[in-house]
């Protein structure tokens, strides 16, 4: 265990996070959220731990992660990390049900509260709502949403929400169910301005219905346009943050990330209307095929439950696949062998 | 690649019952179990004669007739050798096939070369259509790959030329942007080159739509057409009445998923996924064909062919449904599975090895 560092010196407000309002809920998170996923891709446990405790020491309250991030490592790592800090922030993690049924799910989350120490989760999220289909069977009898309200009213999980990185339209029709959400998570950058846009098509009826809007992917998943030279990170980040969004969860797997980030977020002034403009039209030329968004167009971002539920092709490389292939109790059920579910 | 990877697919089916629902198991047990020939109608047996041939239907308003069936370009490269290509075209053409598909980049102009010299001698008895790979890019680059087309399939005229893998969201743009490939198919067209011009796509009515939107003299536009797209992204909901409305002709293809998705996981036979895209108000119906068994299956079907009844069509429709429904076996809309080579380089995408799906 790490012991926390000093206390830092009191925050004047020009160079704190902004902490901003949780959609219709009196219960503020901070503009920068910490993402699950690339936690679990730290050199080690205690590197993990030590990007969570200068995060929350940086003003970052919101923490994002998934049951199936690095088949449970990324929520392991985290609730090391969070030991003793837990009231100081603002955990959510994900559920991977993709249409499975909910029974399923309430076994997931008693393995995410083991795995994040916690008797609650701040927030649960029907993770990837990525086919066309998936707000059928998310409301099926029987089915996730039945368990995510159940959570809810054991006390639990104190507010539902979804994610999704596909189609506004999936997006929409999650909306037209009618099931109370709290929070929508989705894809919200410089690109997406432009192409299948979740920015116009589904932020503004968030903002309509009091849904607290969780960004993602600021850089694009994997920074494919600051390669490419097209934005800087900086102008992606400041651009998804200047958003009418409660928070924008950004991937830090390394200290020097973080505290790149924590630079950009503290004191955070968004961007004018002018200035956004500005990088709107930098990304218009090669928005228009997706190339910068392969979440939207391809299956490269679509994690295995979500492959496997729907019985779409694995991705061998991918980081839960190769783990899945290396470990012990691999017994063809990628996640759910009774042993695991133990862990 | 599930099976690869240790994990098995019939584990993960039994997991899955209660997922999807009983009624998606049911109909997969009861499209395994259904008998291979019992499509109920008897029509189709007493016509199904080995002589009977191939019906002709009209290309849109074109004037001119096309086999029922055409065969695909693509498999055609996938055949043993020459000498079995040569074959397969040959009783192909017996039987009253004439629509011949291709394209510019299949098997890197293989393809090509290949239904060139099965056709030696018997240009005249076929139509014969290949397809541009632009991309994005302009006139000059489309007029290079004609001539190259003209030459490896040793005519010195098409009888139609398709812009190829219209796929992506900004395609239509760049097609009709000043010096695109629109351009090139008049062009081409009025050179006397080609006789009719179209264009292709596997992925997303709404890009056939936008297409269609710019009111340019398509003779033929080809789609996905299939038991399972009638209920999901659906090409024959949304293009197919606007291309029938408009008269311009209508090619079917991917009628068993692409790569016999629809009967390896036991969806439909094959006859019941050809016949019902045959079945549409299509011009022809491109089927893959990489060996003479593959042909005389297909003849079987075609040769006299009866359509299916609506009711026939309903209940197949009904009964993929659920499959359809999150559009695992149509790979081509919902994956990078089906994209080529040459659209993603242009289009800045990685390439199949990177990213197979």
């Amino acid at each position: 265990m790490n012991p926390r560092p000093a206390s830092p010196v009191p925050q004047s407000s020009s160079s704190a996070i902004p902490l901003r309002k949780f959609g219709s809920h009196d219960v503020h998170i901070s503009a920068l959220g910490l993402g699950g996923h690339h936690l679990g891709d730290a050199t080690d446990q205690s590197e993990a731990e030590r990007i969570v405790h200068a995060a929350i020491d940086g003003g970052v309250t919101f923490f994002d992660n998934c049951w199936e991030y690095h088949r449970g490592r990324s929520e392991a790592w985290m609730g090391a990390g969070l030991k003793g800090y837990r009231d100081k922030v603002f955990v959510m993690t994900k559920v991977c049900t993709h249409g499975r049924e909910g029974a399923l799910a309430t076994q997931m989350l008693e393995q995410s509260l083991r795995r994040l120490q916690t008797d609650h989760l701040d927030l649960w999220q029907a993770h990837g709502m990525c086919f066309e289909n998936d707000p059928d069977l998310f409301m099926r009898p029987g089915g996730a949403a039945e368990a995510m309200l159940k959570a809810k009213k054991d006390g639990k999980v104190r507010f539902l929400g979804f994610t999704g990185h596909k189609a506004p339209e999936i997006h929409l029709k999650m909306l037209a169910t009618g099931f109370p959400f709290d929070a929508v998570q989705m894809p919200l950058n410089a690109f997406d301005a432009h192409f299948h846009s979740f920015e116009q098509q589904v932020l503004p009826e968030l903002q309509k219905r009091g849904i607290a809007p969780l960004g993602m992917k600021p850089i694009n998943g994997h920074g494919d346009p600051v390669i490419k030279g097209v934005l800087t990170a900086e102008e992606l980040l400041r651009y998804a943050m200047s958003l009418p969004v409660a928070t924008t969860i950004t991937g830090m797997e390394k200290m020097g990330v973080l505290q790149q980030n924590l630079k950009i977020a503290q004191g955070f002034q968004p961007y004018t209307a002018d200035q956004m403009n500005a990088i709107r039209e930098r990304s218009k030329q090669t928005a228009g095929d997706g190339r910068f968004e392969l979440y939207k167009v391809s299956l490269k971002f679509d994690n295995p439950e979500a492959r496997l539920a729907h019985e779409f092709p694995l991705d061998r490389k991918s980081v839960e696949v190769e783990e899945m292939v290396k470990s012990p109790v691999n017994n063809g059920h990628p996640y759910l062998d009774k042993s695991e579910l133990a862990l | 690649m599930a099976e690869e990877s240790g994990i098995s697919r019939r584990d993960f089916v039994r997991t899955a019952a209660g997922t999807m629902g009983a009624a998606s198991v049911h109909a997969l047990a009861s499209a395994e179990a259904r008998p291979r020939h019992a499509t109920g109608s008897g029509s189709r047996a007493e016509s199904a004669t080995s002589s009977a041939p191939v019906p002709m239907r009209e290309l849109g308003k074109t004037g001119e007739k096309v086999s029922a069936i055409g065969v695909g370009g693509f498999h055609l490269g996938s055949t043993k050798d020459q000498n079995e290509a040569n074959e397969l075209v040959s009783r192909a053409l017996d039987a009253g096939v004439t629509f011949f598909d291709n394209c510019w980049d299949y098997h890197d102009g293989q393809s090509e070369l290949i239904l060139g010299n099965a056709l030696k001698g018997k240009r005249e008895k076929a139509f014969v259509m290949t397809k541009v790979c632009t991309h994005g890019r302009g006139k000059d680059v489309a007029m290079e790959q004609l001539e190259e087309s003209l030459r490896r399939l040793q005519t010195d005229h098409l009888d139609l030329w398709q812009i190829h893998e219209v796929i992506h969201y900004n395609d239509p743009d760049l097609i009709f942007a000043s010096g695109g490939a629109a351009e090139a198919l008049l062009a081409a067209k009025q050179q006397g080159k080609v006789r009719f011009i179209g264009f292709t796509g596997h992925k997303d009515p709404a890009i056939h739509l936008k297409m269609l939107s710019h009111d340019f003299p398509f003779d033929t536009v080809q789609m996905p057409l299939n038991c399972l797209d009638a209920t999901f992204r659906s090409f024959e909901t949304h293009v197919l009445p606007e291309a029938t409305r408009r008269g311009i002709a209508v090619l079917g293809m991917k009628s068993l998923g692409g790569s016999g998705e629809l009967i390896r996981h036991g969806v439909v036979t094959p006859e019941e996924g050809l016949r019902y895209a045959m079945s549409l108000p299509v011009a022809t119906t491109i089927s893959g064909m990489d060996s003479l068994a593959v042909l005389e299956q297909n003849l079987q079907i075609a040769r006299g062919f009866t359509p299916m009844t609506a009711a026939e069509m309903a209940k197949l429709r009904e009964r993929s449904r659920e499959l359809a429904a999150d559009g695992r076996f149509e790979l081509f809309k919902t994956t990078k599975k089906y994209d080529g080579k040459v659209g993603r380089e242009q289009h800045g995408y990685p390439t199949a090895e990177e990213l197979p799906v």
